[in-house]
C-alpha cells in the first residue's frame, strides 16, 4: 500500500539546472536554491525543467549532491531519478536513497512506449529500492498518459509510493485521482496554468517550473487555499496566468532561465537542442520581462541617456540587456513581431532618432510630400511619431484596421513613457517612425491592435537597448528560420 | 454476392459547386461549363463531394447537381455525393440520387457526433439495404476527425450494394490494409492528390480528386505510363503536379480549386460562407503560388517580363536615394555590387554603407516612410525579431507587380541578405566599428519570374556577400568597381526550376 507522508505538501520548484561548458554550475545552482528557499516547502532537482534528459547520470548525481548540501535539511529534497530503462532508474533511485534524498520523482518510462503492464512492472522494480516514490505523469513529454486505473493500481499496490505529480493539466484525470486515492497518497499538480484550480479542488501541493521565478506567489496561492480564502488564491493565479502560460507553453526551461537572469540570478542557457529564440521565442522574452516587471520582480534603476547636447537620467526596468549609458541618438533601429493569429500578426520596423537628425527630417518631408496620399499620420502628441503602413491601404476595411494599429502603437508609446524607456525629458528631442505591417486579409481588429501594441513596445525597447546584439545574431544565424523563405 | 462494377476505374473529378456572388445561389450554367471542360479527360464525375462543399448544400440542390451531371456527362458515370451526419438524411439523399439517374452514391463516414464502430456499420448497412443504388464508402479523416475502421470496411464489403471505397486519408498504411482485407470484393479509389502514383502502384483502381478538374490529363498519363511499366515517366508526371496537388489538399481544398479554375477562365464564383475566396484557409500568398504553378503547367499564359538589371557606373545607381556620386566621395560612403545565379534566378545587389549622419542616414529614414510605391523597403532580418546589424534596408529596384513577386523579395531575399550580413560580421569583413555607426541600403534586383526560393536564397547570399566584400574591403576610388553581368554570373547555382 502506498502512503501519505507529512512532508510531501506545499510548493516545490522544479529547479532549473545551471550548466558550465561541461558540467553543472555549482555556484549558480546554489545561488538559485538560496533564491527560492525562503518561499518553498521542498525542492526538486533534475526534473523536466531541470533538463534531466540532457544530463549524464554523473551530472544528475552531482546536481542532487549540490542540492542536498545547499538545502542542508531545511526542506525535503525530491530527486528526479526517472530514466527510459528500468535498470538505470532503479540504480539512480538507489543512489539517491544512499545520498540522502527524501524521495524520488520518477517519470513514466519514455520514448519507446511501453504498455501499461510494462510501466507497472517498471514502478514495481523501483518500489523495491525502498525510497519514497512520487509517480510522475507528464504526457506532453513522456508520451504516456496514465489512466486512472493504472495510476490507482500503481499508487495503491506499491509500498513506497507517497504521491503522484500530474503535469498533464487534465483536470478530469486529477478529479479521478481524488475520487480513487485522495487521502491515501499525495496528489500534486504540475501544470502551472491550473494550480489554483487543482489546489482548490483538493490537490496537496504543486511542483512547478515557474516556482523558480515566483515561488512567493505560489506560496500565497497555497496558503490562501489552505485557509479557505479561494478569492485571494484566484486573484493571484489570475495575476500570474499570462506569465505562466508563457513559461509552460513556450519552452519552459529556457523561459525560466532567461526570466531568472532578468531578475539577477544568472543560470545560463538551456543545453542544445534548446536554443535561445527557439521554443521560447524572442517576443515571448519581451512579454515575460513585462510580466516580471508588473509583478515587481525586476527593479527600476537609473540609466543615463546621452543625447549629445544633453544627458538625461531615467529610471527604467533595466536588466542585463540594458547598456549604461545609452548614447548615439542619431537614429536607432528596432523591430517587433507579435502574433497570433497569422493574418493578424504585427511586424513593426521602428526608428527613434533626434528631431534634427535623419528621423526628424524624414518625417517632416514625407508628411509634406506624400503624407495624405499614402495615409501617413502622426500618433499621439509627444514624442513626434509618424505611423506608416507597410502595405498600401486600399480599402475601407484596411483603413479601419489601421486605426486600431494606431491605437496599439499609441498605447505602446504611452506605456514606454510610463516605464521610463521614453523618459519625459527627451520627448521633445526625439521623433519616431513606426512602419507597421497589416496583412491584407486581416480581420480580427482586437488582435491587430494588441499585436501592434506588443510589437511596437518590443521594438522601442530593442531600439533603445541595441538588441539583438551581434553576439546573439552570430549565435542564432545558422538556425534562424524566416517563415516566408519556404514555399507552401 | 458482391460484384465489382466494370465502370469503377480511372479518373473522376470531385467537382466544385459554382455559386453566384452575393446570392450564393448555385450557378447551373457554370456547372455545365465545368463538366464540359473536364469531360474529355475523365472516366466519370462526382457531384457534391467534399470539394463540392456538400455540407453547405440543400437536398434539392444536391439532386439538381446530379440531374445536370447526368445531362452533361454524355453517358459517363455520375457518382453522387450523399454524405450526411444522420443515417436518415444520407438515405434520403441516396434515394434522390438514384431517382436523378446517378450511377452510385459516395457516402462519407457519419460525422460530428461520434457513433461507435457498430453505429458506423449500421449507417452503411441501413442505406445499402434500403436503396437500390451502388454505394462507394468514403474515408476522409482530415475533415471527419475519424477513420472509417478497416474492420467495418471488411464487413461492409460483403454487402452486394457496396462496390467501392474512396480513401482520401493519404495514409498508405490504411490504403494497403483495406486492399488487403476488402480488395477482392470492392474497388478502392485514392482520394488524396499527393499520393496518386504510390496508391496506383499499390493496387487502387482509380481516383476521385479535386485536381482532376484542373489537370485530369496528367492523371490519365500517370495511369497509362504505370500500366506500360514506365515508372520513371509516371513519377515525373506526379512530381510535376506535386506542389499544386499539395496546395489543393492542404491549403484550401475546394476554395483553392476554384481559384485555379478562375485563373484558367472558368469562374466558379465564391465558396459559400463561412469560407472565403481568399484570406481564410487559402491565404493570398498561396493563391499567388497557384498561378505560378498553373503557368508552369501552361494552363495560364505567362505575363510580360520586360525589365533590365541596373547597369552603368555603380556610384550612380543610388541616385534614386538622392545620393549622388559626389556624395559618396564626400561622405566616405562605401559601395559594392554583386551578381549571382543564372536565368530567372539571377540576382543583382548594389549596396551602399556609411554613417547615419550622412545623406545615407537621411535616405534610410526616408525609405521607412516608403517614398517608392510598390518598392517598399524593409529591414534585413534573419527571421522576424532578429534584425541584423549594421541596420540594413532592402529596397527592391523593380516594382512588385503581384504577391508572388513580393513573396520572393520579402521571404528568401530578405532572409538571405540578412544571413550574408551576419556571415560578414562573423568573418569580420564588416568591421565592429560599423555595427553601431553605420547603416546600409541594399538595392535588390530579382528577375520578375523568379520562383525557386531555394536557388534565389543562394543567389542573394552570394551576390550580397560579393557586394559587402567589395564595399568593405579597401579599394581605390569608388565607382570603378561595378562588375558586369556577363563577367560575374554565378556558376553552379543550378537551373531555374520552371
Amino acid at each position: 500500500m502506498g502512503h501519505k507522508t507529512d512532508w510531501f505538501k506545499g510548493i516545490f520548484p522544479a529547479l532549473v539546472t545551471p550548466f558550465t561548458g561541461d558540467g553543472v554550475d555549482a555556484n549558480a545552482y546554489r545561488e538559485l536554491i538560496r533564491f527560492v528557499l525562503p518561499h518553498v516547502d521542498g525542492v526538486v532537482p533534475c526534473g523536466t525543467t531541470g533538463e534531466f534528459s540532457y544530463m549524464t547520470l554523473e551530472e544528475r548525481k552531482r546536481a542532487v549532491e549540490i542540492c542536498l548540501d545547499e538545502v542542508d535539511g531545511q526542506v525535503p529534497v525530491l530527486a528526479g531519478t526517472g530514466c527510459t530503462t528500468t535498470r538505470e532508474t532503479v540504480a539512480l533511485t538507489a543512489w539517491a536513497r544512499d545520498a540522502g534524498a527524501d524521495g524520488a520523482l520518477v517519470v513514466a518510462p519514455y520514448f519507446l512506449k511501453p504498455s501499461f503492464n510494462e510501466v507497472y512492472d517498471h514502478f514495481r522494480a523501483v518500489d523495491e529500492v525502498s525510497l519514497p516514490i512520487v509517480m510522475y505523469n507528464i504526457p506532453q513529454c513522456a508520451g504516456t498518459h496514465f489512466r486512472w486505473w493504472t495510476a490507482e493500481g500503481g499508487l495503491l499496490d506499491f509500498e513506497n509510493t507517497i504521491g503522484i505529480k500530474d503535469s498533464s493539466g487534465d483536470l478530469p484525470f486529477m478529479e479521478a485521482m481524488f475520487e480513487k486515492v485522495k487521502g491515501e497518497v499525495s496528489i500534486f499538480v504540475g501544470h502551472d496554468e491550473v494550480v489554483q484550480a487543482a489546489l482548490g479542488a483538493g490537490a496537496d501541493g504543486a511542483i512547478l517550473a515557474s516556482a523558480n521565478l515566483i515561488p512567493d506567489v505560489w506560496q500565497k496561492v497555497y496558503q490562501a487555499t489552505q485557509e479557505g480564502d479561494l478569492a485571494t488564491a484566484q486573484e493571484w493565479q489570475q495575476k500570474v496566468q499570462k506569465l505562466v502560460r508563457i513559461v509552460v507553453r513556450c519552452g519552459s526551461n529556457q523561459a525560466c532561465k532567461e526570466g531568472l537572469r532578468m531578475m539577477g540570478v544568472d543560470v545560463g542557457d538551456s543545453r542544445h537542442p534548446i536554443v535561445p529564440g527557439g521554443a521560447f521565442r524572442r517576443e515571448d522574452r519581451e512579454e515575460l520581462r513585462l510580466q516580471l516587471e508588473a509583478l515587481g520582480k525586476i527593479d527600476r534603476r537609473p540609466v543615463t541617456y546621452d543625447l549629445g547636447h544633453k544627458r538625461v537620467m531615467t529610471d527604467l526596468y533595466a536588466t542585463h540587456h540594458t547598456p549604461d549609458p545609452i548614447a548615439d541618438w542619431t537614429m536607432k533601429v528596432g523591430e517587433g513581431f507579435a502574433g497570433p493569429p497569422f493574418q493578424e500578426l504585427a511586424h513593426v520596423d521602428l526608428l527613434i532618432g533626434l528631431k534634427d537628425g535623419p528621423v526628424g527630417r524624414a518625417i517632416e518631408r514625407s508628411l509634406a510630400e506624400w503624407g495624405e496620399e499614402r495615409g501617413l499620420r502622426t500618433v499621439g502628441g509627444r514624442p513626434l511619431t509618424l505611423l506608416v503602413p507597410t502595405v498600401t491601404i486600399r480599402t475601407d476595411k484596411q483603413r479601419r484596421l489601421f486605426e486600431r494599429v494606431a491605437a496599439g502603437v499609441k498605447l505602446a508609446i504611452d506605456l514606454s513613457i510610463e516605464d521610463g524607456f521614453l523618459p519625459e525629458p527627451i520627448l521633445d528631442d526625439v521623433a519616431l517612425i513606426v512602419n507597421a505591417f497589416v496583412h491584407p486579409a486581416a480581420s480580427i481588429a482586437k488582435r491587430v491592435e494588441f499585436n501592434n501594441y506588443k510589437a511596437a513596445r518590443h521594438a522601442i525597447r530593442k531600439a533603445v537597448e541595441g538588441r539583438p546584439t551581434v553576439d546573439e545574431l552570430i549565435a542564432e544565424k545558422a538556425a534562424a528560420r524566416h517563415p516566408f523563405r519556404y514555399a507552401p | 454476392m458482391p460484384i465489382k462494377v466494370p465502370w469503377l476505374k480511372g479518373v473522376f473529378p470531385a467537382l466544385v459547386t459554382p455559386f453566384e456572388s452575393g446570392s450564393e445561389a448555385v450557378d447551373e450554367e457554370a456547372y455545365r461549363r465545368l463538366i464540359r471542360h473536364a469531360l474529355p479527360n475523365v472516366d466519370g464525375i462526382v457531384t457534391s463531394g467534399t470539394t463540392g462543399e456538400f455540407p453547405y448544400l440543400t437536398r434539392e440542390e444536391q439532386r439538381r447537381l446530379v440531374e445536370i451531371g447526368v445531362e452533361e456527362a454524355d453517358g459517363k458515370p455520375v457518382v453522387a455525393g450523399c454524405g450526411a451526419s444522420s443515417t436518415q438524411e444520407a438515405l434520403t439523399l441516396a434515394r434522390d440520387a438514384r431517382d436523378a439517374g446517378a450511377s452510385a452514391a459516395l457516402i462519407v463516414t457519419p460525422y460530428f457526433l461520434h457513433p461507435s464502430d457498430k453505429g458506423v456499420y449500421q449507417h452503411f448497412y441501413d442505406i445499402a439495404t434500403a436503396v437500390d443504388l451502388p454505394i462507394i464508402l468514403y474515408n476522409i479523416p482530415q475533415v471527419m476527425d475519424r477513420y472509417l475502421p478497416r474492420t467495418v470496411v471488411e464487413d461492409l464489403a460483403d454487402l452486394p450494394n457496396i462496390i467501392g471505397l474512396k480513401d482520401s486519408s493519404g495514409n498508405l498504411t490504411y490504403t494497403m490494409e483495406v486492399l488487403e482485407y476488402a480488395g477482392d470484393r470492392i474497388d478502392v479509389f485514392v482520394g488524396h492528390d499527393e499520393v496518386v502514383l504510390p496508391a496506383l502502384a499499390g493496387g487502387v483502381s482509380g481516383m476521385i480528386l479535386a485536381s482532376a478538374q484542373v489537370y485530369p490529363e496528367v492523371w490519365q498519363e500517370v495511369i497509362r505510363l504505370l500500366g506500360a511499366g514506365q515508372v520513371d515517366d509516371a513519377r515525373a508526371k506526379q512530381r510535376k503536379v506535386q506542389k499544386l496537388s499539395r496546395i489543393f489538399c492542404r491549403h484550401g481544398g475546394g476554395v483553392a480549386v476554384k481559384a485555379a479554375l478562375k485563373m484558367m477562365g472558368l469562374d466558379m464564383g465564391p465558396p459559400r460562407r463561412p469560407l472565403k475566396s481568399v484570406g481564410g484557409a487559402l491565404i493570398h500568398e498561396t493563391r499567388a503560388e497557384i498561378r505560378l504553378e498553373l503557368e508552369k503547367l501552361a494552363k495560364v499564359p505567362i505575363g510580360g517580363t520586360a525589365f533590365q538589371y541596373p547597369d552603368g557606373p555603380l556610384a550612380e545607381r543610388f541616385n534614386d536615394l538622392e545620393i549622388a556620386a559626389d556624395d559618396i566621395v564626400e561622405h566616405g560612403l562605401r559601395i559594392g555590387s554583386g551578381v549571382a545565379g543564372q536565368g530567372v534566378n539571377q540576382v543583382q545587389i548594389d549596396l551602399i554603407a556609411g554613417g547615419k549622419e550622412t545623406p545615407l542616414g537621411d535616405a534610410y529614414a526616408l525609405q521607412m516612410t516608403y517614398p517608392f510605391h510598390r518598392r517598399e523597403a524593409l529591414t534585413a532580418i534573419l527571421e522576424p525579431a532578429l534584425t541584423v546589424r549594421p541596420s540594413t534596408l532592402l529596397l527592391p529596384t523593380l516594382p512588385q507587380r503581384n504577391l508572388r513577386q513580393a513573396n520572393m523579395i520579402y521571404g528568401p531575399a530578405q532572409s538571405a541578405l540578412g544571413r550574408a550580413i551576419v556571415d560578414a560580421l562573423e568573418s569580420q569583413h564588416i568591421p565592429q566599428q560599423a555595427v553601431d555607426d553605420d547603416v546600409m541600403i541594399a538595392l535588390v534586383t530579382l528577375h520578375p519570374r523568379a520562383m525557386n526560393r531555394h536557388a534565389l536564397a543562394q543567389s542573394v547570399h552570394a551576390a550580397a556577400s560579393q557586394a559587402i566584400d567589395q564595399a568593405f574591403v579597401p579599394s581605390p576610388a569608388p565607382g570603378d568597381q561595378a562588375p558586369t553581368l556577363s563577367s560575374s554570373k554565378g556558376e553552379g547555382w543550378g537551373e531555374g526550376q520552371e
